[in-house]
Protein backbone atom coordinates (compact mmCIF):
# COMPACT_ATOMS: atom_id res chain seq x y z
CA UNK A 1 0.00 0.00 0.00
CA UNK A 2 1.58 3.47 -0.79
CA UNK A 3 1.37 6.17 1.45
CA UNK A 4 1.26 9.82 0.37
CA UNK A 5 1.45 12.98 2.41
CA UNK A 6 -0.19 16.07 1.45
CA UNK A 7 -1.33 19.74 2.60
CA UNK A 8 -4.59 20.21 2.68
CA UNK A 9 -5.95 24.15 1.19
CA UNK A 10 -8.81 25.51 2.37
CA UNK A 11 -11.28 26.01 -0.04
CA UNK A 12 -12.11 29.78 1.67
CA UNK A 13 -8.56 30.75 1.35
CA UNK A 14 -8.09 29.42 -1.88
CA UNK A 15 -11.61 30.07 -3.86
CA UNK A 16 -12.31 28.26 -6.43
CA UNK A 17 -13.10 29.68 -9.96
CA UNK A 18 -15.93 28.34 -12.37
CA UNK A 19 -14.38 25.84 -14.14
CA UNK A 20 -13.00 23.74 -10.69
CA UNK A 21 -16.53 24.33 -9.24
CA UNK A 22 -18.07 22.37 -12.48
CA UNK A 23 -15.73 19.98 -12.31
CA UNK A 24 -16.12 19.72 -8.73
CA UNK A 25 -19.83 19.32 -9.01
CA UNK A 26 -19.84 17.35 -12.64
CA UNK A 27 -21.62 19.91 -13.86
CA UNK A 28 -20.91 21.80 -17.30
CA UNK A 29 -19.91 25.39 -16.55
CA UNK A 30 -23.24 26.56 -17.81
CA UNK A 31 -24.83 24.93 -15.21
CA UNK A 32 -23.47 26.69 -12.67
CA UNK A 33 -23.50 29.87 -14.72
CA UNK A 34 -27.29 29.29 -15.43
CA UNK A 35 -27.83 28.91 -11.61
CA UNK A 36 -26.36 31.84 -10.40
CA UNK A 37 -27.84 34.27 -13.21
CA UNK A 38 -31.25 33.00 -11.86
CA UNK A 39 -30.02 33.75 -8.21
CA UNK A 40 -30.36 30.23 -7.05
CA UNK A 41 -26.29 30.02 -6.41
CA UNK A 42 -24.17 33.22 -4.76
CA UNK A 43 -20.84 33.43 -5.74
CA UNK A 44 -17.99 36.13 -4.87
CA UNK A 45 -17.73 38.35 -8.24
CA UNK A 46 -15.91 41.30 -6.50
CA UNK A 47 -12.86 40.64 -8.52
CA UNK A 48 -14.72 40.60 -11.80
CA UNK A 49 -14.81 36.56 -12.41
CA UNK A 50 -16.96 34.56 -10.22
CA UNK A 51 -15.25 32.69 -7.41
CA UNK A 52 -16.69 30.08 -4.83
CA UNK A 53 -16.34 28.92 -1.23
CA UNK A 54 -17.23 26.04 0.88
CA UNK A 55 -20.70 27.18 1.06
CA UNK A 56 -21.01 27.90 -2.70
CA UNK A 57 -20.10 24.23 -3.25
CA UNK A 58 -21.63 22.63 -0.81
CA UNK A 59 -25.13 24.19 -2.33
CA UNK A 60 -24.15 23.61 -5.70
CA UNK A 61 -23.38 20.09 -5.18
CA UNK A 62 -26.73 19.04 -2.94
CA UNK A 63 -28.67 21.10 -6.41
CA UNK A 64 -26.86 19.31 -8.74
CA UNK A 65 -27.40 15.98 -6.64
CA UNK A 66 -31.52 16.69 -6.25
CA UNK A 67 -31.94 17.62 -10.06
CA UNK A 68 -30.44 14.20 -11.04
CA UNK A 69 -31.94 12.10 -8.47
CA UNK A 70 -35.46 13.18 -8.62
CA UNK A 71 -34.84 14.70 -12.41
CA UNK A 72 -36.31 18.08 -10.35
CA UNK A 73 -36.39 21.96 -12.22
CA UNK A 74 -33.74 23.79 -10.82
CA UNK A 75 -35.71 26.41 -8.62
CA UNK A 76 -37.19 23.25 -6.88
CA UNK A 77 -33.46 21.78 -6.36
CA UNK A 78 -32.91 25.50 -4.89
CA UNK A 79 -35.63 25.00 -2.36
CA UNK A 80 -34.51 21.71 -1.31
CA UNK A 81 -31.00 23.36 -0.17
CA UNK A 82 -32.81 26.29 1.12
CA UNK A 83 -34.69 23.77 3.75
CA UNK A 84 -31.54 21.76 4.28
CA UNK A 85 -29.62 24.91 5.26
CA UNK A 86 -32.24 25.85 7.04
CA UNK A 87 -32.42 22.49 8.65
CA UNK A 88 -29.02 22.70 9.46
CA UNK A 89 -29.10 26.29 11.30
CA UNK A 90 -31.75 25.22 13.58
CA UNK A 91 -30.06 21.86 14.51
CA UNK A 92 -26.76 23.76 15.48
CA UNK A 93 -29.37 26.19 17.38
CA UNK A 94 -30.55 24.03 19.41
CA UNK A 95 -27.44 22.00 20.13
CA UNK A 96 -26.07 25.79 21.15
CA UNK A 97 -29.45 26.05 23.39
CA UNK A 98 -29.28 22.49 25.25
CA UNK A 99 -26.41 22.81 27.82
CA UNK A 100 -24.19 20.16 28.44
CA UNK A 101 -25.27 17.80 31.60
CA UNK A 102 -23.01 14.86 33.08
CA UNK B 1 -14.40 -9.52 -5.57
CA UNK B 2 -17.18 -9.66 -4.55
CA UNK B 3 -20.57 -9.81 -6.86
CA UNK B 4 -23.04 -6.81 -6.09
CA UNK B 5 -27.03 -8.14 -6.18
CA UNK B 6 -27.72 -4.76 -7.85
CA UNK B 7 -31.40 -5.80 -8.08
CA UNK B 8 -31.76 -6.74 -4.12
CA UNK B 9 -30.02 -3.41 -3.54
CA UNK B 10 -32.58 -1.71 -5.06
CA UNK B 11 -35.75 -4.21 -3.89
CA UNK B 12 -36.64 -5.09 -7.62
CA UNK B 13 -37.17 -8.07 -9.17
CA UNK B 14 -34.65 -8.22 -12.45
CA UNK B 15 -37.88 -8.10 -14.75
CA UNK B 16 -38.40 -5.11 -13.31
CA UNK B 17 -39.31 -2.21 -16.03
CA UNK B 18 -37.26 1.12 -16.90
CA UNK B 19 -39.81 2.91 -14.76
CA UNK B 20 -39.78 0.85 -11.70
CA UNK B 21 -36.11 0.74 -11.40
CA UNK B 22 -36.54 4.72 -11.12
CA UNK B 23 -39.28 4.69 -8.46
CA UNK B 24 -37.99 2.03 -6.27
CA UNK B 25 -34.65 4.10 -6.70
CA UNK B 26 -36.07 7.48 -6.14
CA UNK B 27 -37.97 5.76 -3.14
CA UNK B 28 -34.73 4.82 -1.59
CA UNK B 29 -32.94 8.24 -2.29
CA UNK B 30 -35.39 10.12 -0.21
CA UNK B 31 -34.98 7.66 2.46
CA UNK B 32 -31.21 6.99 2.43
CA UNK B 33 -30.86 10.93 1.81
CA UNK B 34 -27.46 11.89 4.15
CA UNK B 35 -28.87 15.46 5.27
CA UNK B 36 -32.14 14.39 6.29
CA UNK B 37 -31.80 10.68 7.23
CA UNK B 38 -31.85 8.98 10.63
CA UNK B 39 -30.73 5.52 9.73
CA UNK B 40 -27.14 5.51 11.12
CA UNK B 41 -25.36 4.00 7.79
CA UNK B 42 -27.53 6.63 5.39
CA UNK B 43 -24.09 7.25 3.42
CA UNK B 44 -23.06 3.77 2.69
CA UNK B 45 -26.60 3.02 2.17
CA UNK B 46 -26.99 5.50 -0.74
CA UNK B 47 -23.83 5.02 -1.96
CA UNK B 48 -24.87 1.02 -2.79
CA UNK B 49 -28.21 2.36 -4.15
CA UNK B 50 -26.50 4.91 -6.46
CA UNK B 51 -24.59 2.31 -7.75
CA UNK B 52 -27.29 -0.50 -8.32
CA UNK B 53 -29.62 2.69 -10.45
CA UNK B 54 -26.03 3.73 -11.81
CA UNK B 55 -25.89 0.41 -13.83
CA UNK B 56 -29.82 -0.71 -14.01
CA UNK B 57 -30.88 2.84 -15.32
CA UNK B 58 -28.11 2.58 -18.24
CA UNK B 59 -29.53 -0.15 -20.59
CA UNK B 60 -25.96 -1.19 -21.99
CA UNK B 61 -24.44 -1.66 -18.56
CA UNK B 62 -27.44 -3.29 -17.26
CA UNK B 63 -28.24 -5.45 -20.33
CA UNK B 64 -24.09 -6.50 -19.47
CA UNK B 65 -24.38 -7.31 -15.48
CA UNK B 66 -27.30 -9.69 -16.49
CA UNK B 67 -25.89 -11.50 -18.60
CA UNK B 68 -22.81 -11.70 -16.15
CA UNK B 69 -25.43 -12.75 -13.35
CA UNK B 70 -26.51 -15.56 -15.53
CA UNK B 71 -22.87 -17.35 -15.95
CA UNK B 72 -21.80 -16.63 -12.30
CA UNK B 73 -21.73 -19.58 -10.05
CA UNK B 74 -23.34 -18.08 -6.76
CA UNK B 75 -21.11 -18.18 -3.20
CA UNK B 76 -18.06 -18.23 -5.50
CA UNK B 77 -15.79 -15.12 -5.79
CA UNK B 78 -16.23 -12.87 -8.44
CA UNK B 79 -14.20 -12.25 -11.55
CA UNK B 80 -15.15 -11.36 -14.61
CA UNK B 81 -14.43 -13.57 -17.45
CA UNK B 82 -12.18 -12.75 -20.66
CA UNK B 83 -14.81 -10.95 -23.16
CA UNK B 84 -17.61 -10.16 -20.69
CA UNK B 85 -18.43 -7.20 -22.34
CA UNK B 86 -17.51 -7.56 -25.81
CA UNK B 87 -21.25 -6.43 -28.03
CA UNK B 88 -22.12 -4.06 -25.15
CA UNK B 89 -20.93 -0.31 -25.10
CA UNK B 90 -20.90 1.68 -21.93
CA UNK B 91 -19.96 5.45 -24.09
CA UNK B 92 -18.46 7.90 -21.35
CA UNK B 93 -21.74 9.49 -20.87
CA UNK B 94 -21.08 9.72 -16.82
CA UNK B 95 -23.27 8.77 -14.61
CA UNK B 96 -27.05 9.30 -13.93
CA UNK B 97 -26.68 10.18 -10.48
CA UNK B 98 -23.45 12.39 -10.89
CA UNK B 99 -20.14 12.79 -8.98
CA UNK B 100 -21.77 10.59 -6.23
CA UNK B 101 -19.39 7.56 -7.01
CA UNK B 102 -17.97 5.90 -4.03
CA UNK B 103 -18.49 2.99 -6.30
CA UNK B 104 -17.28 -0.80 -5.18
CA UNK B 105 -14.02 -2.34 -6.98
CA UNK B 106 -17.12 -4.45 -8.52
CA UNK B 107 -18.72 -1.26 -10.29
CA UNK B 108 -15.04 0.43 -11.23
CA UNK B 109 -13.48 -3.28 -12.38
CA UNK B 110 -16.46 -3.46 -14.88
CA UNK B 111 -18.40 -0.17 -15.51
CA UNK B 112 -15.45 2.56 -14.27
CA UNK B 113 -13.51 4.79 -16.11
CA UNK B 114 -10.74 2.47 -16.27
CA UNK B 115 -12.80 -0.19 -17.98
CA UNK B 116 -14.47 2.28 -20.37
CA UNK B 117 -10.56 3.67 -21.40
CA UNK B 118 -10.00 -0.49 -21.44
CA UNK B 119 -12.98 -1.12 -23.44
CA UNK B 120 -12.19 1.38 -26.28
CA UNK B 121 -8.67 0.03 -26.73
CA UNK B 122 -7.06 2.16 -24.46
CA UNK B 123 -8.73 5.30 -25.44
CA UNK B 124 -6.43 7.93 -27.39
CA UNK B 125 -7.86 10.86 -26.02
CA UNK B 126 -6.40 12.27 -22.89
CA UNK B 127 -9.06 12.08 -19.70
CA UNK B 128 -8.54 14.29 -16.67
CA UNK B 129 -9.93 11.98 -13.57
CA UNK B 130 -12.57 13.19 -11.72
CA UNK B 131 -12.91 15.49 -8.78
CA UNK B 132 -13.86 12.95 -5.53
CA UNK B 133 -15.67 13.91 -2.57
CA UNK B 134 -15.44 12.57 1.23
CA UNK B 135 -16.33 13.59 4.71
CA UNK B 136 -13.19 13.60 7.30
CA UNK B 137 -14.22 14.19 11.12
CA UNK B 138 -11.78 16.65 13.68
CA UNK B 139 -11.93 17.40 17.17
CA UNK B 140 -12.37 20.75 18.17
CA UNK B 141 -8.23 20.89 19.35
CA UNK B 142 -7.38 19.95 15.64
CA UNK B 143 -8.90 22.79 14.49
CA UNK B 144 -7.25 25.19 17.25
CA UNK B 145 -3.81 23.79 16.50
CA UNK B 146 -4.20 21.98 13.09
CA UNK B 147 -4.03 18.24 12.64
CA UNK B 148 -3.13 15.03 10.26
CA UNK B 149 -5.57 12.56 9.34
CA UNK B 150 -4.73 9.12 7.22
CA UNK B 151 -7.52 8.43 5.04
CA UNK B 152 -7.55 5.50 3.07
CA UNK B 153 -8.85 5.79 -0.51
CA UNK B 154 -9.60 2.91 -3.22
CA UNK B 155 -8.36 3.64 -6.88
CA UNK B 156 -8.57 1.95 -10.32
CA UNK B 157 -6.66 2.25 -12.84
CA UNK B 158 -4.88 0.28 -16.01
CA UNK B 159 -1.98 -1.51 -15.71
CA UNK B 160 0.62 -1.43 -18.00
CA UNK B 161 -1.20 -4.43 -20.03
CA UNK B 162 -4.80 -2.51 -20.23
CA UNK B 163 -5.81 -4.54 -17.26
CA UNK B 164 -8.30 -2.91 -15.08
CA UNK B 165 -6.47 -2.96 -11.59
CA UNK B 166 -7.90 -1.77 -8.07
CA UNK B 167 -5.47 -0.77 -5.40
CA UNK B 168 -5.17 1.36 -2.10
CA UNK B 169 -3.53 4.34 -1.08
CA UNK B 170 -3.11 5.91 2.08
CA UNK B 171 -2.77 9.59 2.03
CA UNK B 172 -1.63 11.33 5.28
CA UNK B 173 -3.50 14.48 5.25
CA UNK B 174 -1.89 17.80 7.04
CA UNK B 175 -5.10 19.95 8.20
CA UNK B 176 -4.64 23.54 8.58
CA UNK B 177 -5.72 25.09 11.62
CA UNK B 178 -8.68 27.79 11.52
CA UNK B 179 -11.06 25.42 9.43
CA UNK B 180 -14.25 25.09 10.64
CA UNK B 181 -17.22 22.63 10.54
CA UNK B 182 -19.21 22.93 6.93
CA UNK B 183 -15.75 24.28 5.42
CA UNK B 184 -14.33 22.18 2.78
CA UNK B 185 -10.57 21.63 2.01
CA UNK B 186 -8.92 20.59 -1.27
CA UNK B 187 -6.36 18.43 -2.17
CA UNK B 188 -5.20 18.80 -5.72
CA UNK B 189 -4.70 16.02 -7.75
CA UNK B 190 -6.14 13.12 -5.36
CA UNK B 191 -9.01 12.86 -6.96
CA UNK B 192 -9.62 9.82 -9.55
CA UNK B 193 -6.54 9.33 -11.81
CA UNK B 194 -6.33 10.06 -15.27
CA UNK B 195 -5.81 8.38 -18.16
CA UNK B 196 -3.52 8.38 -21.40
CA UNK B 197 -1.34 11.41 -19.60
CA UNK B 198 -4.38 13.50 -18.56
CA UNK B 199 -4.15 15.13 -15.04
CA UNK B 200 -5.51 13.27 -11.89
CA UNK B 201 -8.58 14.91 -10.53
CA UNK B 202 -8.85 17.00 -7.00
CA UNK B 203 -10.12 15.13 -3.71
CA UNK B 204 -12.94 17.52 -1.86
CA UNK B 205 -13.35 17.40 2.03
CA UNK B 206 -16.19 18.67 3.75
CA UNK B 207 -15.18 19.36 7.51
CA UNK B 208 -17.14 17.74 10.50
CA UNK B 209 -16.30 18.04 14.07
CA UNK B 210 -16.48 15.11 16.43
CA UNK B 211 -19.54 15.52 18.89
CA UNK B 212 -17.99 16.94 22.08
CA UNK B 213 -20.52 17.95 25.04
CA UNK B 214 -18.23 20.10 26.34
CA UNK B 215 -18.20 22.71 23.45
CA UNK B 216 -21.04 24.25 21.16
CA UNK B 217 -19.29 25.91 18.01
CA UNK B 218 -20.99 28.66 16.35
CA UNK B 219 -18.62 30.36 13.13
CA UNK B 220 -15.44 30.20 14.87
CA UNK B 221 -16.96 31.25 17.89
CA UNK B 222 -16.72 29.04 20.46
CA UNK B 223 -18.46 28.51 24.18
CA UNK B 224 -17.91 26.19 27.17
CA UNK B 225 -19.40 25.15 30.31
CA UNK B 226 -16.92 26.25 33.41
CA UNK B 227 -18.07 24.96 36.60
CA UNK B 228 -17.16 27.36 39.71
CA UNK B 229 -18.11 27.41 43.51
CA UNK B 230 -21.10 29.45 44.65
CA UNK B 231 -18.04 31.34 46.86
CA UNK B 232 -16.14 31.89 43.27
CA UNK B 233 -19.24 33.60 41.79
CA UNK B 234 -20.77 35.44 45.12
CA UNK B 235 -16.63 37.37 45.81
CA UNK B 236 -15.11 36.84 42.74
CA UNK B 237 -12.11 34.78 42.01
CA UNK B 238 -9.07 34.16 39.44
CA UNK B 239 -9.85 30.76 38.27
CA UNK B 240 -7.92 28.29 36.11
CA UNK B 241 -9.55 26.71 33.21
CA UNK B 242 -8.53 24.19 30.56
CA UNK B 243 -9.91 25.15 27.20
CA UNK B 244 -9.20 24.19 23.70
CA UNK B 245 -6.89 27.26 23.25
CA UNK B 246 -4.65 25.72 26.49
CA UNK B 247 -4.73 26.71 29.83
CA UNK B 248 -5.85 30.26 30.36
CA UNK B 249 -6.73 32.32 33.70
CA UNK B 250 -9.65 34.31 34.33
CA UNK B 251 -11.69 36.58 36.61
CA UNK B 252 -15.14 35.62 37.53
CA UNK B 253 -16.85 38.82 38.75
CA UNK B 254 -18.15 38.97 42.23
CA UNK B 255 -21.82 38.78 41.99
CA UNK B 256 -21.94 36.70 38.91
CA UNK B 257 -24.53 34.17 38.80
CA UNK B 258 -25.28 30.60 36.79
CA UNK B 259 -25.23 30.59 33.45
CA UNK B 260 -23.12 34.02 33.03
CA UNK B 261 -21.09 34.30 30.10
CA UNK B 262 -17.26 35.31 30.03
CA UNK B 263 -15.66 36.30 26.66
CA UNK B 264 -12.62 36.17 26.05
CA UNK B 265 -11.87 37.75 22.96
CA UNK B 266 -9.53 36.19 20.04
CA UNK B 267 -9.61 32.86 22.18
CA UNK B 268 -12.56 30.88 19.45
CA UNK B 269 -11.37 29.27 16.58
CA UNK B 270 -7.86 30.78 14.76
CA UNK B 271 -8.65 32.56 11.67
CA UNK B 272 -8.96 36.11 9.59
CA UNK B 273 -10.87 37.45 12.59
CA UNK B 274 -10.33 34.61 14.94
CA UNK B 275 -13.34 33.74 16.46
CA UNK B 276 -14.05 34.12 20.49
CA UNK B 277 -14.33 31.81 23.52
CA UNK B 278 -17.27 32.24 25.65
CA UNK B 279 -16.88 30.36 29.23
CA UNK B 280 -20.57 30.00 30.71
CA UNK B 281 -20.29 29.91 34.48
CA UNK B 282 -22.47 26.75 35.96
CA UNK B 283 -22.77 27.06 39.66
CA UNK B 284 -21.55 24.11 41.38
CA UNK B 285 -22.13 23.20 44.73
CA UNK B 286 -20.34 20.85 47.32
CA UNK B 287 -21.99 17.67 48.48
CA UNK B 288 -23.70 17.73 52.13
CA UNK B 289 -22.23 14.31 52.72
CA UNK B 290 -21.09 14.73 56.28
CA UNK B 291 -22.11 16.51 59.45
CA UNK B 292 -19.54 19.63 58.94
CA UNK B 293 -20.74 20.34 55.83
CA UNK B 294 -24.35 20.10 56.30
CA UNK B 295 -23.62 22.32 58.96
CA UNK B 296 -22.38 25.12 56.60
CA UNK B 297 -25.17 24.47 54.56
CA UNK B 298 -27.82 24.54 57.91
CA UNK B 299 -25.76 28.12 58.92
CA UNK B 300 -26.40 29.34 55.23
CA UNK B 301 -30.12 28.37 55.54
CA UNK B 302 -30.44 30.70 58.57
CA UNK B 303 -27.81 33.53 57.36
CA UNK B 304 -30.11 33.90 54.35
CA UNK B 305 -33.78 33.41 55.67
CA UNK B 306 -35.06 35.93 52.82
CA UNK B 307 -33.17 34.60 50.03
CA UNK B 308 -36.12 33.15 47.83
CA UNK B 309 -34.21 31.39 44.47
CA UNK B 310 -38.09 31.08 43.54
CA UNK B 311 -39.10 34.46 43.87
CA UNK B 312 -38.85 35.55 40.67
CA UNK B 313 -41.22 32.77 39.23
CA UNK B 314 -43.57 34.48 41.90
CA UNK B 315 -43.15 31.94 44.59
CA UNK B 316 -44.12 33.79 47.84
CA UNK B 317 -41.06 34.56 50.80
Amino acid sequence: MTRYKVDAVLIDEETLDLQELASACAVPSTWIVERVEAGLLACDSSGGEMRFASAHLVRARRMATTERRFDANQEIAALVADLIEEVEQLRRQVHAAVRPRD
Amino acid sequence: MEFKEYYKTLGVEPTASADDIKKAYRKLARKYHPDVSKEADASSRMAEVNEAYAVLSDPEKRAAFDKLAQRRSSGEDFAPPPGWDAGFGFGDAGSPVGDDGDYSDFFNTLFGRAARARQSGGARAQMRGTDQHAKISINLADAYHGATRSLALRETRLDESSNVVNAERVLEVRIPRGVKAGQSIRLRGQGSPGFNGGTAGDLYMEVEFEPDARYRVEGRDVTQSVPVAPWEAALGATIEVPTPAGRVEVKVPDGSNNGRKLRLKGRGIPGEPPGDLYLELELATPPAKDDKAREVYQTMAREFSSFNPREPMGAQP
